[in-house]
């Protein structure tokens, strides 16, 4: 027995196993404490009122709800929206990210002004303050009667954003959209993936523009099948009694957010992408240079191709923090996932239930975020070198 | 592996509050020993100001409707609220939880009782001791005369309340199809009204009738007539103590006795000297028969009354005539004034 223990990897595992066992007994010893408690006081514990109606209304929704609709189905619109606003603003935090580490990298003074000043005020502004400024101006913009107009087809009022649009269904413009951001991936894939890289560069042009071609076509496809009866495809905002009708709504709530987030965020970015260009050598460039490619090639084909591969993973760990910085849409009523949670737990009185669903919601978003990304970075790795 | 772990440890956590005891609930008496035994009553406070409920003035004291209500309970305890009371500060979400783990013996905070806090969080609801009419503040210039001029327009609503289904319903019934914005804080709530983020804020008249104190210029804004719903308001105890149950709603019920038989804080000796009603008499002690049923002395509605009135006087004070909110009280009134209130029998 002792002689066993002398063993390192017996012991190496036996305490492995003890730290594991004491690891589940103390959750074990949580949750049969708070579920007598909560027995012990009449309250109702599980996962019942799932599938009750909430009776309340969510400002903002992709899907149809009504207030008869179940409590999985609100949440369920809760993740949606974090997951949209998500898309909206690190898209956007990353072009403006992108466009100051540029400003920030090249040799003329007042663009390197311009670019150290904005890095250096957004950074160190509290991104809640940033939510509140930027709701406060776009609440304080005209009423929907004196909105400001551009050409009698988008508005602009204290009610948000109102752009033209199509009368299509929900479900449809989501479909739409998959299939669109399916058919460009599946093209850049096959115009630049190794799997495909036996096949001859002509061929591989016809196919790469044969798929994007078919993918456009399905998305006009879906989108006029999916179009509501009795009305035109096109839709226009117009005023109606108190606010506009039709068209596309960007609400004050989801707008102060977006650019919150892409303007904290990007000043974020910007230092990273600035730190992946300057980890590409000069040398490298001077090469390029002395190809004679022109300005714009070296940067798109170069520098930039070689700083992503330097700074992917420390991207990843941002993109992570500002996804969880979409949670502060609750200061300002955008109806994100926790705030449907939020409010879930004030209206049902379940509230283990309702942070166990909120934590395992945002552990499958971030973990799910980070591995594409992380898969990304594994497979774009230049093999068996540095990236010098 | 991990899910073989995962799925046993699940097992034995679903095993093990199962095999341990069943319900336990609050014993009767049990809360009102609890509090003599500490000296003091622990009642709900606010997190910020609920004005006219719930305010801290800047000398850190707190008043309002239901801070009287909490000074009037800890009174009939213990003769005097002085040093008998602690109010502690808990926001909307806290209120329930608060209570089931004992930091507060009771709810007094602007709680409307509905079925699931009465089923599922294990609260004991008293009598309604407020009908809180829903109603909605607009804008005059939109020109609107009833709810259902707001067709299309965009409403404010306080997330996570009662009134975010009051709402719902009430359009729903009334096929008015409108936008509805819920949001966390009130002063945020408020802010987004006034800059014109909404077009209408649905809330108690009597919080409407504040935020419109708020607005740069009052006469601009107008509270519309149609009330959604009245919500009853009432004081929030744990299930299964019925002796506290009993105490909240005769203290109460004394506030409308007193109201109803003219008895004030100011002739409150001269009634007791000379009682006018054997249920006056026995209302302020004067013959015995309303203290031990309840575990209390036979003067404790008279040391309430002494100190604060009736239910009229309370309402004067803190939202009605003499304070700043110059509320009506039209059906909070007892049935003598055309109101929903009447007191119970002292038998």
């Amino acid at each position: 027995m002792l002689a066993v223990l002398k063993l390192r990897k017996t012991r190496n595992w036996i305490i492995q196993a003890l730290f594991v066992g004491a690891l589940a007994g103390i959750v074990i010893f949580g949750a049969v404490t708070a579920s007598q408690t909560m027995q012990a006081q009449g309250m109702t514990s599980g996962f019942g009122f799932l599938f009750r109606s909430t009776g309340w209304p969510i400002s903002f929704s992709l899907i149809p709800y009504g207030f008869g609709d179940p409590y999985w189905k609100a949440l369920l619109i809760g993740a949606l929206n974090t997951l949209f606003l998500a898309a909206i603003s690190l898209t956007l935090s990353t072009l403006v990210g992108l466009l100051v580490a540029v400003l920030r990298t090249t040799r003329n003074g007042v663009m390197n002004a311009l670019g150290t000043i904005y890095v250096d005020t957004f950074r160190n502004i509290p991104i809640i303050l940033q939510v509140f400024f930027w709701y406060a101006v776009y609440t304080h913009l005209p009423r929907p009667r004196e909105a400001y107009d551009v050409a009698g087809t988008a508005f602009l009022s204290a009610r948000g954003l109102f752009l033209p649009g199509l009368n299509v269904t929900g479900l449809s413009a989501f479909i739409a959209i998959v299939s669109g951001i399916a058919a460009i991936v599946l093209a850049l894939w096959i115009a630049h993936g190794r799997r495909f890289s036996r096949k001859k560069p002509a061929a591989r042009r016809r196919l790469s523009w044969t798929v994007a071609g078919i993918g456009a076509l399905a998305v006009m496809a879906v989108l006029v099948a999916g179009r509501i009866p009795d009305t035109q495809l096109l839709s226009l905002p117009e005023l109606k009694g108190l606010n506009f009708k039709g068209g596309i709504n960007v609400s004050p709530e989801l707008a102060a957010m977006a650019t919150a987030i892409a303007i904290y965020g990007g000043a974020y970015l910007a230092e990273i992408f600035r730190a992946g260009f300057l980890a590409v050598r000069r040398g490298q460039i001077e090469a390029a240079q002395s190809l004679g490619l022109s300005g714009w090639d070296v940067f798109a084909k170069v520098r930039l191709p070689l700083a992503i591969r330097a700074i992917l993973p420390t991207l990843t760990n941002q993109y992570v923090w500002l996804l969880k910085a979409t949670t502060l849409g609750i200061a300002v009523g955008f109806a994100d996932f926790f705030m449907v949670v939020a409010v879930s737990i004030t209206q049902s009185g379940q509230t283990m239930e309702l942070i166990g669903i909120l934590m395992a919601g945002f552990l499958t978003i971030n973990y799910t975020l980070s591995s594409v990304l992380n898969r990304i970075n594994r497979s774009i790795a230049l093999k068996g070198q540095n990236i010098n | 592996m991990f899910k073989r772990i995962m799925a046993g440890a699940l097992t034995l956590a679903l095993w093990g509050a199962a095999a341990l005891s069943g319900p336990a609930q609050a014993e009767t008496g049990e809360t009102l020993a609890t509090i003599k035994d500490r000296g003091h009553l622990l009642c709900t406070g606010h997190n910020g100001s609920y004005l006219g409920f719930a305010e801290v003035d800047d000398q850190g004291n707190w008043h309002g409707f239901d801070i009287d209500l909490c000074r009037a309970l800890a009174t009939a305890i213990f003769g005097d609220d002085e040093g008998h009371l602690k109010i502690v500060p808990t926001g909307w979400a806290q209120r329930f939880p608060a209570l089931q783990s004992g930091d507060i013996d009771i709810i007094v905070k602007a709680t409307g009782w509905t079925f699931n806090r009465d089923t599922d969080l294990g609260v004991q609801f008293s009598r309604p001791y407020v009908l809180a009419p829903i109603r909605m503040l607009t804008r005059k210039e939109l020109g609107a005369e009833s709810i259902a001029d707001l067709d299309g327009g965009t409403i404010c609503v306080p997330a996570g309340t009662t009134i975010e289904r009051y709402v719902a319903e009430y359009a729903a019934a009334t096929g008015i199809q409108a936008d509805f914005l819920a949001i966390e804080k009130t002063e945020e709530t408020d802010a987004a009204y006034l800059s014109g983020r909404c077009d209408a804020y649905a809330q108690w008249d009597v919080v409407l009738a504040t935020v419109r104190l708020k607005a740069d210029n009052p006469d601009d804004h107008v509270i519309l007539p149609d009330v959604m719903n009245a919500e009853p308001v009432a004081m929030g105890m744990r299930q299964g103590d019925d002796n506290f149950v009993d105490i909240a709603n005769w203290v109460a019920n004394a506030l409308w006795l007193a109201e109803v038989n003219g008895v004030t804080s100011e002739n409150v000796d001269e009634m007791k000297a000379n009682p006018p009603s054997p249920a006056v008499a026995k209302l302020l002690g004067a013959t015995p028969g309303i203290g031990a049923q309840l575990g209390l002395e036979d003067d404790w509605a008279y040391n309430v009354i002494k100190k604060f009135g009736n239910f009229a006087e309370v309402w004067r004070r803190n939202v009605g005539e003499d304070s700043p909110y110059k509320l009506d009280r039209s059906i909070n009134a007892t049935y003598k004034d055309g109101g929903v209130f009447y007191p119970l029998v002292l038998d």
